[in-house]
């Protein structure tokens, strides 16, 4: 089981690696918000510190680079204030009222004053140094929670204003509060915490129908998207947590989470990735079932059939027609041919007998040097070394096999998803697929024990 | 027509690439894992399993892309197929191993001798053999599968791929790339042949 993990978690890591590779490949393929963080290791995390500070520099210098700062500044917010209000003093004059004129949006946005008082920049200054005497106290994780928890408790405009006033600073803390919807209760809660939410981002606010679970959840779950891609933009990096950021601000700790939220993710198409597996799993299953079972069976019986015949023609009648069933991609002529009217079963039929012909053409050519045995016992000898190849043809099979007859397979819908780089979908339907490889060349070494590497001391 | 011919040439040349690059990794590796120490059985498994554990349709997929040039892009999946390759000969070899010694004696009575091990080389090559023989077939049912789903760069070579997983078929080109590719995994399998079947 431990080798089974890790050979997954290698894999999902090389699997990531390659719907990335193949998109920055394809200009087609959409860009994953995710898309600047680096793939498995973040040497320099950025968190609200940095940004404030780079913002503050390029601000307090003037020139182009000023206009961008002072938006980006605007949207960090109340995040941004525990960093920037104290360096304030440390700079020079003119510089200093630079960055107190960039912060008016977010003065506007708290509630705590007007455009037109803040017009001036001595008198901007002069106003969030008092602001800062008198509201550092507020701006704590434990009061910032202790507010969030209050909103989401019962609704009160004093408590959605207190929350206003720390501004961005709340939203960890907001995002966590949205919790699951089950009743109506939750869907008020997450109404009133969203408002504060769109409020701070300034972000369109939607108001949720009464009594439409799926709706707030809906809502919950864009909130908590926007939470993974800008999350570490409102919160300090410090100690253990500027540790962890190295593995998760990276695009592998960001699925990561995702898978962790629950549900293996979601798709492009806002569905949870675990629901997409479950639907195209049957067919895929039945699939593997058939050309696994049927394959194998028709393979041995039809290499039996072949040794059995002394004439030439039937012998060179089998070896062609084992060798174009595995040789030739049936299934797209196939699914030419028949249009419309091929469906699940031609698929299992043609997955059972191009791996039959491949097993044939093995089992025909594999030798026993001991001494003869039932021909049962020689085709289950021989097929031995197959447990480590049989697997992944069958599965490469179904692939081909969804794609040419459109079938809602998990196979098909990887390659859909690796096509449209939809990470999460991509990942969840390959890691099923690899499970499921693994777990059948696992079994294959439990038939036959001596053939796994840990027999290798047999020597 | 002229994509036929192409795809001919690209046939014999990618297939031929193929089967060499696949051999020259995996006779060392597979030998080695049979005979050698247990840590590189086990290192090869690994490798085995992470390669196995996608369908090789997208492992191609991401490689033609990653790789660029058909010649890398051939190259890699020779790569690939070798380490498959030197697996399903280890486990030919292990099991040959079980058969002499179940029918002469203690394991390992003969393990040391060099000409029973080149013996048994020689019997495991069958199946490896067979699987060489499938690599033109392999490259082209790859190449009309990613056609198929989109998956194929847009600037590669004209192949029997093409034609294959194209829509609609061109009937008489389905049917000679069918034909060809048969014909060619035959003709492979002719030239492998060396040994007797069970």
């Amino acid at each position: 089981m431990l080798g089974l993990a890790l050979t997954l978690t290698a894999a999902s890591a090389g699997m990531l690696w390659a719907v990335v590779t193949y998109g920055a490949h394809r200009p087609a393929v959409q860009q994953s918000p995710f898309a600047a963080l680096p793939l498995f290791f973040n040497a320099h995390p950025t968190g609200v510190r940095e940004l404030a500070a780079a913002d503050v520099q390029h601000i307090a210098r003037g020139g182009r680079a000023a206009a961008a700062a002072t938006l980006d500044l605007a949207r960090l917010g109340g995040a941004a204030l525990p960093y920037v209000l104290p360096a304030l003093d440390s700079l020079e004059p003119q510089s200093r009222e630079r960055v107190a004129l960039a912060l008016t949006p977010v003065a506007v946005r708290m509630g705590v004053a007007s455009a037109d008082e803040l017009r001036d920049g001595a008198q901007s200054v002069l106003f969030w140094t008092r602001f800062w005497q008198d509201r550092a106290i507020d701006f704590r994780v434990a009061v910032v929670r202790h507010l969030t928890a209050r909103l989401a408790e019962r609704s009160l405009a004093l408590r959605r204003e207190d929350l206003i006033h720390v501004d961005t600073l709340a939203m960890p803390a907001l995002i966590e509060a949205l919790g699951k919807v089950r009743n109506e209760a939750d869907i008020a809660r997450v109404q009133r915490l969203s408002s504060v939410l769109s409020h701070v981002t300034e972000l369109p606010e939607r108001p949720l129908p009464i009594a439409d679970v799926a709706a707030a959840q809906r809502a919950a779950d864009t909130w908590r998207d926007f939470w993974a891609v800008h999350g570490s933009e409102y919160v300090a990096l410090d100690g253990p947590r500027r540790l962890a950021a190295t593995f998760v601000e990276t695009r592998y700790g960001k699925w990561l989470a995702a898978v962790l939220r629950g549900g293996l993710g979601r798709t492009s198409n806002g569905e949870s990735a675990l629901s997409l597996i479950q639907r195209g799993f049957v067919t895929t299953a039945c699939l593997l079932l058939i050309g696994l079972g049927g394959g194998f069976t028709l393979g041995v019986v039809w290499s039996r059939f072949e040794r059995s015949r002394t004439a030439c023609v039937p012998r060179s009648a089998s070896l062609l027609t084992g060798t174009a069933l595995a040789a030739i991609p049936c299934a797209t002529l196939v699914s030419v041919l028949a249009d419309r009217g091929a469906g699940l079963g031609t698929a299992a039929c043609l997955v059972m007998f191009a791996t039959a012909g491949w097993v044939s053409r093995h089992l025909a050519r594999s030798k026993l040097t001991a001494r003869p045995r039932s021909s049962l016992t020689a085709a289950f000898s021989v097929s031995a070394p197959l447990g480590a190849t049989y697997p992944p043809i069958v599965l490469s099979a179904i692939v081909l096999v969804e794609l040419g007859f459109r079938l809602p397979g998990v196979g098909r819908s990887a390659a859909l998803a690796l096509a449209s780089g939809d990470v999460n979908a991509w990942m969840a339907a390959s890691l099923t697929l690899a499970l499921v490889t693994l777990v059948l060349r696992q079994a294959a070494d439990l038939v036959r024990p001596r053939a796994a590497p840990h027999a290798a001391s047999r020597r | 027509m002229t994509d036929y011919v192409h795809g001919l040439g690209f046939a014999a040349l990618a297939g031929s690439l193929i089967i060499a690059v696949a051999f020259l990794v995996a006779l060392p590796l597979g030998a080695l894992a049979a005979s050698g120490p247990p840590s590189l059985d086990t290192a090869l498994r690994f490798a085995c399993d992470l390669v196995s554990s996608l369908p090789t349709l997208f492992v191609a997929a991401v490689l033609w892309a990653w790789a660029g040039r058909s010649l890398s892009y051939v190259c890699a999946l020779g790569a690939l197929r070798g380490l498959q390759q030197a697996w399903l000969l280890r486990c030919e070899l292990v099991r040959l191993e079980d058969e002499e010694s179940s029918a002469s004696g203690p394991p390992g009575h003969h393990s040391s001798r060099p000409a029973f091990s080149r013996r048994r080389l020689r019997a495991a090559l069958g199946p490896l053999l067979v699987s060489a023989s499938f690599g033109v077939a392999w490259l082209t049912a790859l190449d009309a599968g990613l056609t198929q789903a989109g998956l194929r760069p847009a600037a590669a070579l004209p192949t029997w791929g093409i034609v294959l997983g194209a829509r609609p078929l061109d009937p008489l080109a389905t049917v000679l790339a069918a034909s060809s590719v048969v014909a060619l995994t035959v003709l492979l399998q002719r030239v492998f042949r060396q040994q007797r079947a069970i």
